[in-house]
This record gives structure tokens, C-alpha cells and sequence, in this order.
């Protein structure tokens, strides 16, 4: 139920992304990454290899659907990346609201800055020290402007179902202590 | 614990391989075929939903420009307006060279007639001293060979006469300034009078009268008036139209016959005039006026009375 749910958000966040959102003709060209926010409440409520499979799948859709305009492969390797290190690490810290968008703020301002980074190993000529200077913080800024309206609600709604599938069992626990030995 | 951990890991690093594998794939000049089929692919099953999308997002597009493009436009409509003003001050301009050549045209053709040197000038300002005096300032002066003296006339006939010229200016007296007097001949019958200017006459709207010097002149309504002729031309030279009879007033008993006068031209609206820096070597007598009385009822009208 929930893996479906999650695929299910990640494919709507895909298409708003670019749809929509990449779409609007925003000023100063920074575009927030509504797909990022959703994949962090996804990998902060799934295992490690799913949560990276996860932002794989997505990243490709980035990479692949129209008005994308680089090299295939780098939102993927991002994704996956953030939603593996974002389960992996964030989950033990997520534990409250400001936390959350504290993972998210980092995992924003790690994709915009991988994918400048990826930009200069690939030698894109749009990236440059000082375009990325003011892109990175720019992009991770309108990430977090938007978040309240999409990593929230998508977080509340993954720890509904946690909470839910437990109901049966005994007393409602909170989704991170779920795993109980998942640190290894 | 061992085997899950290696699990994830190896999941992840596969993931990444692919990812890289596929920049690498992706990053030449060319499109990878297996890349650029992919994305043909997922374009095709986008297109739809893309459609759709837009369909329903493209009044908050289209709403997210019109606040975007907010600045510009109004920075645009700054411009337009700026553009505007200027067009509008070319097209006035225009009009007024229109009016000006019109203006010159004439004169030029007043002073072929009369055989008169003329120098083009404009007036600048009607000055008034107190309300009494009826003065233009002209924008030429002795550095353009204007002296005291000199007649002005326009297209149309006498303006005045230069009573004061400095060095960039100069200072035209008005035929309806209460203080000229100009000899005059009447057409045809060659009968002298003076035309006086009466600045703000109260009994009637003619600015200037005619005075003749026999009481038993013969003067009717529309007979028209030129200049006399000054000594050396000075101050007024001979043959230029001053104006029209409008009214004769009876005045039995009296020494002289007088008439209201309308000057030939319009006094009020001057704009291009000229300065006749020398009389013709003959007198042209009628020769310059208009071959037939103008047709305007308006600015002549006709009674032709003995």
C-alpha cells in the first residue's frame, strides 16, 4: 500500500514538474524541484535500496520527458543518490517538522550543487562558477519556498499509512522507529 | 544485517553505474540512438498528459507571464507614451513648417510682385506696453541689415513698420498701434488718405481707419488700399496692400472722409513676416494685389457704390 501510494506521488510530482512547473516562465530562470520534495518523504519513510531505486526512476523521468535539454542520466544519479543517503541518514534525524525541511533544505541545495558539479565534469557550457554561484542558492531557495505546500502534506500522508498499518498490531509508534535495527 | 547492508549498497552502486553509464552514453555531440529513442519514446507517451497539462495550467501560465513581463511592460508603456508625445510634437512641427512654407510662399511671391528685397524673419512676441501698444518682436536684426524704418510686410500685405532694431531683434510697430499712421492710395482712383491704427477701438472691431484728405471723395465698401510710398521708402515702400474698406461713416460737415479699414492681414495670428530691406526701383502702383478681390465674403466684402 504504501510503496504504491509512494509511486503514485512520485509520478504525479513527475509530471507537475515538468508539466507544470518547468514550464512557468519563472524570473531570474530558478525553477523549484517539486519532484526532490516528494522524494524525500518518500526515502524518509522507505529503506535505503528502494528510496534509491526510487529517485533513480524519477531522475530518469527528469532526464527523459521533454524539456529536458542535458545529458540523460544526471537527475538520475542525483535521485539516487539523495534518496539513498536521505534514507539512509535523514531518517534517524527527520523526527520533527524543522528537521524534515532541514533534510530537505540539504538535499535541495545538494542537487542543485551536484548537478552544477556534474555540469562542469561534463563541460556544459551553461555551467560556470558564476552562474552556478547564484543558481545552486537560488534553486534551493524556491525548492524550500515551495516545500510547505508539497513535502508536508506528502510526509503526513507516507506517516498516515505507516501508523495505519501498525494499527492492528498495538499502540501506534512513529515510522522511524519502525525498523528498529535498520542502522545495522 | 551483513547481507542487507551489502544488498543496498549494491543496489546503489548499480543505480549510480547506470546513471553514469548513461552521461557517458548521453554526453557526446551526437544523441546516443539508444538515449535519443528512449526520450523519443517518452515524449510520445508525455505528449498527452503534456497537452492536458497545459490545457489546464495555461491560465496560471499565462498569469505567472502577465506578472513576470509586469515590469517590462510598464517599463514598454513608458516608452510608447514617451514615443508617443514625441510623434505627436514631429506631426505638430510638421504642421507648422506646412504653414510656415505656406507662409514664405506668399511672401515670396508679394515681394516678386512689388519687386521688393525682402528678409524672412519671425515673430517671436506680441508685446503690448500696458495694453496700448500693438508690437511684435521679430527675431532678426541689425546684424541682418535691419534698421529703424524699415516696412514689414507678410504674404498678405503691410504688417508695420521697424521702430527699434538691436543687434539679434528688432521691434515692429503694427499698422493698429494707435501711433501709426501709414500713407495710403486707394486703388484705382489713386486718391491719398493716411490708415490710423486704433488699437482697442471701442465702437467698433476694425483695427485701423482710413482718413482722405477731400471730404468729397468718392469710397466705397471693398475698395482696397496701398501703401503711398516714403521718401526713399522709408518708412514705408509704396505698392504693398494694407487693407480693405469695410465701413464708410458719414460724417457731414467734416474736413475729411473717414472708412473702418481691414488690414490684408491677419494681425493677430503672425507668424512668418518680412523685413523689406529695399524699395523697388519703380513704384508698382496695383500691381500687387491680388488680380480679382478675394472671393471671401468674409475678408472683403463686396459693394461696389460708386
Amino acid at each position: 500500500m504504501k510503496r504504491a501510494v509512494s509511486a503514485v506521488l512520485l509520478v504525479a510530482a513527475v509530471l507537475l514538474q515538468v508539466g507544470v512547473v518547468d514550464r512557468l516562465p519563472l524570473p531570474w530562470g530558478a525553477v523549484p524541484d517539486a519532484v526532490l520534495l516528494v522524494l524525500v518523504a518518500v526515502a524518509l519513510h522507505s529503506g535505503p535500496a528502494g528510496a534509491a531505486a526510487a529517485g533513480f526512476a524519477c531522475g530518469l523521468a527528469i532526464d527523459l520527458l521533454p524539456p529536458a535539454d542535458h545529458e540523460a542520466g544526471r537527475f538520475a544519479l542525483l535521485y539516487c543518490l539523495v534518496g539513498y543517503l536521505v534514507s539512509r541518514h535523514g531518517r534517524g534525524e527527520a523526527r520533527g517538522a524543522p528537521a524534515r525541511y532541514g533534510v530537505a533544505a540539504a538535499a535541495a541545495l545538494g542537487t542543485a550543487a551536484g548537478y552544477a558539479l556534474l555540469g562542469v565534469l561534463l563541460a556544459d557550457p551553461r555551467v560556470g562558477l558564476a552562474a552556478a554561484a547564484f543558481a545552486v542558492p537560488a534553486t534551493a531557495a524556491v525548492t524550500m519556498l515551495i516545500s510547505p505546500v508539497l513535502l508536508a502534506p506528502a510526509e503526513r500522508l507516507l506517516r498516515l499509512l505507516d501508523t495505519e498499518r501498525h494499527d492492528g498490531l498495538g499502540p501506534p509508534v512513529a515510522p522511524v522507529r519502525i525498523g528498529g535495527g535498520w542502522r545495522g | 544485517m551483513r547481507r542487507e547492508r551489502t544488498r543496498r549498497r549494491l543496489v546503489l552502486a548499480a543505480l549510480a553505474a547506470a546513471s553514469v553509464g548513461l552521461m557517458a552514453v548521453d554526453a557526446g555531440d551526437e544523441p546516443h540512438p539508444a538515449t535519443s529513442a528512449a526520450r523519443h519514446a517518452a515524449a510520445a507517451a508525455f505528449a498527452p498528459v503534456s497537452d492536458a497539462a497545459s490545457a489546464v495550467f495555461r491560465p496560471v501560465t499565462d498569469a505567472a507571464a502577465a506578472i513576470a513581463a509586469a515590469p517590462g511592460a510598464k517599463r514598454r508603456i513608458d516608452e510608447l507614451e514617451q514615443r508617443n508625445s514625441e510623434l505627436s510634437a514631429e506631426l505638430a512641427a510638421r504642421d507648422l513648417d506646412d504653414r510656415r512654407s505656406r507662409d514664405l510662399e506668399e511672401l515670396l511671391q508679394l515681394s516678386g510682385l512689388g519687386g521688393y528685397e525682402v528678409l524672412p524673419a519671425r515673430s517671436v512676441t506680441r508685446v503690448g506696453t500696458g495694453g496700448y501698444a500693438d508690437a511684435v518682436t521679430l527675431d532678426v536684426g541689425t546684424r541682418d541689415g535691419v534698421r529703424p524704418n524699415m516696412t514689414v510686410v507678410d504674404g498678405g500685405g503691410l504688417v508695420g513698420r521697424v521702430v527699434r532694431a538691436a543687434e539679434r531683434t528688432s521691434t515692429v510697430l503694427l499698422i493698429s498701434d494707435g501711433a501709426s499712421s501709414v500713407g495710403v492710395r486707394m486703388e484705382g482712383t489713386g486718391q491719398i488718405g493716411v490708415v490710423h491704427g486704433r488699437s482697442h477701438p471701442l465702437d467698433s472691431d476694425a483695427p485701423a481707419e482710413l482718413e482722405l484728405m477731400r471730404a468729397d471723395a468718392k469710397i466705397a465698401e471693398g475698395d482696397r488700399i496701398v501703401t503711398m510710398g516714403s521718401h526713399d521708402g522709408a518708412p514705408f515702400v509704396p505698392g504693398v496692400p494694407v487693407g480693405t474698406v469695410t465701413e464708410v461713416r458719414d460724417t457731414p460737415g467734416a474736413l475729411t472722409r473717414t472708412a473702418e479699414v481691414r488690414p490684408a492681414v491677419d494681425l493677430g495670428a503672425l507668424d512668418i513676416v518680412g523685413v523689406v530691406l529695399a524699395a523697388p526701383e519703380e513704384d508698382p502702383r496695383d500691381a500687387v494685389l491680388p488680380s480679382e478681390p478675394p472671393s471671401d465674403a468674409g475678408r472683403s466684402p463686396k459693394g461696389e457704390q460708386g
